[in-house]
């Protein structure tokens, strides 16, 4: 038996003991309260702008309408009362046809919110003749038609599309159709209309399906009253479902992995003939299958039980879609289970990772159904997969793969420093840090140039994450600021291996030494760089736009840049010492920023 | 009083070697972090919504970038409102000419107008035609909405009046200059201004699981109860300090959403109900944590009962997060907010009862 597997059950059932029966109990009444709670909330539309704008009205006629929407706290008053409303601090007054606003923003607000609620009133009064034909007289159909990117579109956008083209069958065939009566044989409005789908609604049920179906769908066909944009948000309630149980079992892992160090519990364990990586795999594995577990039971609860093998395979794309950013989640753990000091510290980190990882998922997602960029989160792969459309494997892996690389290294690291030195002592954070890469270093395999190709992921996610951090900034100002952060971001990872080297003096801080480093970490930086660029603009290299990205002389300068930035810090290092290390690489940062906005200048200065 | 003036001084002790250690372990800095990403994120969420729904705000610029192609005739009331809109529209008697400069990007979308007549028995659909996967659909969508509307209430007004007893509520609105929608007003004060105030309260509930937590999974609860101070005396510290950390942390909140023009009245009120919702989280913690004493656990059940808390202040008027945001746009008088703020005050009194009954059930156990 192997002996990752003996931890595994080990873990099981510990972790099923720490419920006895008194807090068993206590979250099985909390649960049932929060059923409880969320059912009577669901009764109440789910509101919580519950009188905030005031209203008086003369006509009593009108007071049913105005109470179905508990956003007005409405009173009727008498003519004179109503003509005086401004002493009554009213934000709205109705005297007879008409309603008067205050000069206020939330009165504004407050008009434009009873303008909606007679339009709802209408819709229900006409839905109650059962006679579409003439209470809902007009309907909209909409089709979502492909068409070809022009090639002023950004790359990543030019690349995403091209991805999803490749996906949606359905607008393929009607799109290559369209294609094909450049040719001369011209289609005309009879051709469409046979293919169209829109038959008109019977009567006033259709038009409640029609309706219903629009929140997880996209909306095709209705009345011009209910037409919306494709409204991103909905992707939300998708990233909330998936991502809420995976904090939660995440936090008790990271506390399982805490619990070993409390008080050197975890000593036993340290001196079994066991590896590391059997202990840290056999701490995970419960808890992955328990959240897999979890996620196939929201999945069966949005797509229903699959019939056909169809319906099964797109759940099962779901879960895999769904793995990596479980592995993530678990992995940032993990570590920050390993590295802090205290329960505090956990806390904070898990909660701050979290809301770190949410952003990522959430940011993009939100474009589903408007945006090509959308699919670099693993959350707009879910939408489309239960929308019914069907996924390429180069989007999968578009949007898969740095959560698989950024979880994978992140427990390699911790699991370097899952030893008696790391586990029960007090030391900070950054010296733990630092031993983790000694350790990859120390390796027979490992160098500065491996150790800047595994952190290219972790960059290419920082910097998505700063997009979504600086994105309220004005506009030159963000531009800056992002290229000075992603500049040093990049400039920490390219000297964090040089700094272990001389830190812990594994190498000679000599000049050779720091000229050598800094151009294998260098060089190691550009290729790893140069991968994630061939494989995430593969899908365009054959097009002359994508050849001048990747070929020709322009291939030399960033080599020579990533180099000399890096030759600036090991450098610096070796002339101030390691002491000073943020000082060299804030000069490298320096550098490189410099650099870049001389490159950008014509965006930022005009 | 001699000996609440020295209690007082221990609990005061408590809560500055908490606060130390909290400065200490920088955790302070990484929860205002946390917080700084949520606003940021949240205003992008403002962003975003406000150019979703106030399409003026993105600027002139990008709306003129669209042509609409129309398949019908020139006599259609539908193509007469869509001309009247701001639309940039070109009129086609086909679809086939209108299909090819859509798919060579001469034209951004088509609309097929329906050939039936207003007064007819027929309903009328209108076909539109979408780029996909590009943001200029969503826009078009938006500018559509409009005249669609008013086509759909013309040809209502003369169909309604063939259902026997419909009378049409005629409300005019007379507007005054200032123009916003109710979605985004409401975004601001209903969502984002109280979960921003009151995220530092739900944080604290958790922090304090921790401060508890830990001194006895660390064995160093022992240890604080053989110096002079009493359980009740520890347990009181840390509320002090964890309830104290409320308020700065929403203060700074409201001074940011201020910085970026969102105005907020009654400001000195909506800190002092943050601040009893806060402790009044803490105090729930506190005893959770002095009842299980395990982290893991009590975290979870604090998480649930923070859900619960949730929903059920959907369902009354005054609820802590409604009565933020009713007091931040003044649309609440001072009686009915200070009754409130008064049973929430009675809350907090009751939940110090439960806090102090559960430390006198644990010091029991503790003396042996």
């Amino acid at each position: 038996m192997p002996g990752w597997f003996t931890i595994a059950k080990w873990e099981f059932f510990r972790s099923r003991l720490k419920f006895d029966a008194r807090s068993s109990a206590m979250l099985i009444i909390s649960l049932i309260l929060v059923v409880l709670a969320s059912a009577s909330a669901a009764q109440t539309e789910m509101s919580m702008n519950q009188e905030i704008y005031s209203i008086s009205t003369t006509e009593p006629g009108l007071e049913h309408i105005l109470e179905s929407d508990q956003r007005f706290d409405t009173r009727i008053v008498t003519a004179y009362e109503a003509s005086q409303f401004y002493r009554y601090g009213d934000d709205l007054t109705i005297i007879g046809n008409n309603a008067y606003l205050a000069q206020t923003r939330k009165s504004a607000a407050a008009g434009s919110a009873l303008e909606n609620t007679i339009k709802e009133y209408r819709e229900i009064v006409l839905s109650s003749y059962n006679d579409v034909n003439n209470s809902h007289p007009v309907w909209v159909t909409v089709h979502d038609v492909e068409r070809p990117q022009n090639f002023q579109l950004l790359s990543a956008e030019e690349t995403a599309g091209r991805l999803e083209a490749g996906t949606e069958e359905d607008e393929e065939r009607q799109s290559t159709a369209y294609t094909n009566d450049e040719n001369g044989e011209g289609i005309t409005p009879d051709t469409y209309s046979s293919g169209s789908s829109f038959m008109p609604p019977e009567d006033i049920e259709e038009l409640d399906q029609y309706q219903g179906k629009t929140f997880f769908q996209r909306q095709t066909i209705s009345t011009p009253t209910h037409f919306s944009p494709p409204i991103p948000f909905t992707a939300i309630l998708y990233a909330f479902l998936f991502i809420f149980p995976i904090y939660f079992v995440s936090q008790f892992y990271s506390t399982s992995v805490m619990d070993e160090r409390t008080n050197r519990k975890g000593e036993l364990i340290l001196v079994a003939p066991l590896r590391a990586k059997d202990i840290v795999i056999g701490k995970t594995v419960p808890y992955l299958l328990v959240t897999l577990l979890i996620q196939a039971a929201i999945t069966f609860y949005i797509m229903g039980i699959p019939t056909a093998f169809e319906g099964l395979k797109n759940v099962f794309l779901i879960l895999a879609t769904i793995f990596p950013v479980v592995l993530l989640f678990f992995a940032l753990s993990f570590f920050g289970a390993i590295l802090s000091r205290s329960f505090k510290e956990l806390t904070f980190a898990s909660v701050f990772l979290s809301v770190v990882i949410s952003g990522y998922l959430f940011f993009p997602a939100m474009f589903t159904n408007i945006h090509a960029i959308s699919s670099i989160s693993p959350i707009t792969l879910i939408v489309r997969l239960i929308e019914g459309e069907s996924i390429m494997l180069d989007t999968y892996m578009f949007s898969t793969i740095p959560f698989y690389f950024v979880g994978l290294s992140a427990f390699a690291f911790g699991t370097f420093i899952f030893r008696e030195e790391d586990l029960f002592t007090q030391k900070t954070i950054k010296e733990k840090i630092v031993d983790s890469f000694e350790i990859f270093l120390s390796h027979r395999y490992g160098s500065v140039f491996l150790l800047s190709i595994v952190f290219i992921p972790f960059v290419y996610m920082t910097q998505l994450m700063l997009i979504v951090m600086l994105f309220n900034l004005p506009v030159p100002y963000s531009v800056i600021a992002m290229i000075i952060f992603s500049a040093m971001a990049e400039e920490l990872v390219k000297s964090a291996g040089i700094y272990t080297l001389f830190k812990r003096k594994l190498a000679d801080v000599s000049l050779k030494n720091a000229v050598r480093l800094a151009v294998l970490s260098g060089t190691g930086f550009f290729v790893g760089e140069k991968a994630v660029a061939v494989l995430t603009l593969s899908p365009i290299a054959s097009s002359a736009f994508g050849s001048v990205m990747t070929m020709g002389t322009l291939l030399l300068i960033p080599l020579l840049l990533h180099i000399s930035t890096a030759m600036v810090s090991s450098l610096g290092m070796y002339r101030l010492g390691t002491r000073r290390y943020f000082m060299a690489v804030l000069l490298a940062t320096i550098v490189h920023s410099a650099y870049n906005m001389f490159i950008l200048r014509v965006i930022l200065f005009g | 009083m001699a000996r609440s003036g020295k209690s007082y001084k221990k609990i005061r002790g408590i809560a500055r070697k908490e606060f130390s250690e909290l400065m200490h372990e920088k955790t302070f800095i990484l929860s205002v972090l946390i917080q700084l990403f949520i606003a940021s994120f949240s205003t992008f969420l403002v962003i975003g919504l406000t150019s979703f729904y106030d399409p003026t705000a993105m600027g002139d610029m990008e709306l003129q970038g669209t042509k609409i192609a129309v398949v019908g005739t020139d006599d259609n009331e539908l193509y007469n409102l869509l001309q009247e809109s701001k639309l940039n529209t070109k009129l086609y008697s086909d679809l086939t000419p209108a299909y090819t400069d859509f798919y060579e990007r001469r034209m951004d979308a088509i609309i097929i107008i329906p050939s039936g007549p207003p007064q007819g028995e027929d309903i009328l659909n209108v076909e539109i035609y979408l780029p996909k996967s590009e943001i200029k659909s969503t826009l078009i969508s938006m500018q559509l909405k409009e005249p669609l509307e008013q086509f759909e209430q013309q040809v209502r007004d003369i169909r309604t009046q063939r259902l026997s007893g419909y009378s049409p509520i005629d409300v005019n609105i007379i507007k005054r200059g200032i123009n916003t929608s109710s979605t985004y007003f409401e975004f601001v004060y209903v969502a984002l201004l109280p979960l921003l105030v009151f995220t530092p309260a739900f944080i604290s509930g958790g922090l304090i699981i921790d401060f508890i937590t830990e001194e006895y999974e660390r064995k160093t609860m022992e240890l604080l109860l053989a110096s002079p101070a009493s359980l009740l005396d520890i347990v009181s510290g840390k509320v002090l300090l964890a309830t104290a950390i409320v308020p700065l942390q929403s203060f700074a909140w409201m001074l940011l959403l201020r910085l970026n023009w969102i105005r907020i009245s009654n400001f000195f009120e909506i800190l002092l109900v943050v601040t009893i919702i806060g402790l009044i989280l803490v105090l729930l913690s506190s005893s959770i944590a002095l009842t299980f004493k395990d982290r893991g656990v009590s975290q979870l059940l604090y998480s649930m009962i923070l859900i619960f808390l949730f929903m059920v202040s959907y369902l009354f008027t005054n609820s802590p997060l409604n009565l933020v945001t009713r007091l931040s746009i003044e649309s609440i008088g001072s009686m009915e907010s200070g009754i409130w703020i008064l049973i929430y005050s009675l809350v907090a009194a009751g939940l110090y009862v439960l806090m102090r009954a559960t430390v006198s059930k644990n010091t029991i156990t503790f003396k042996r």
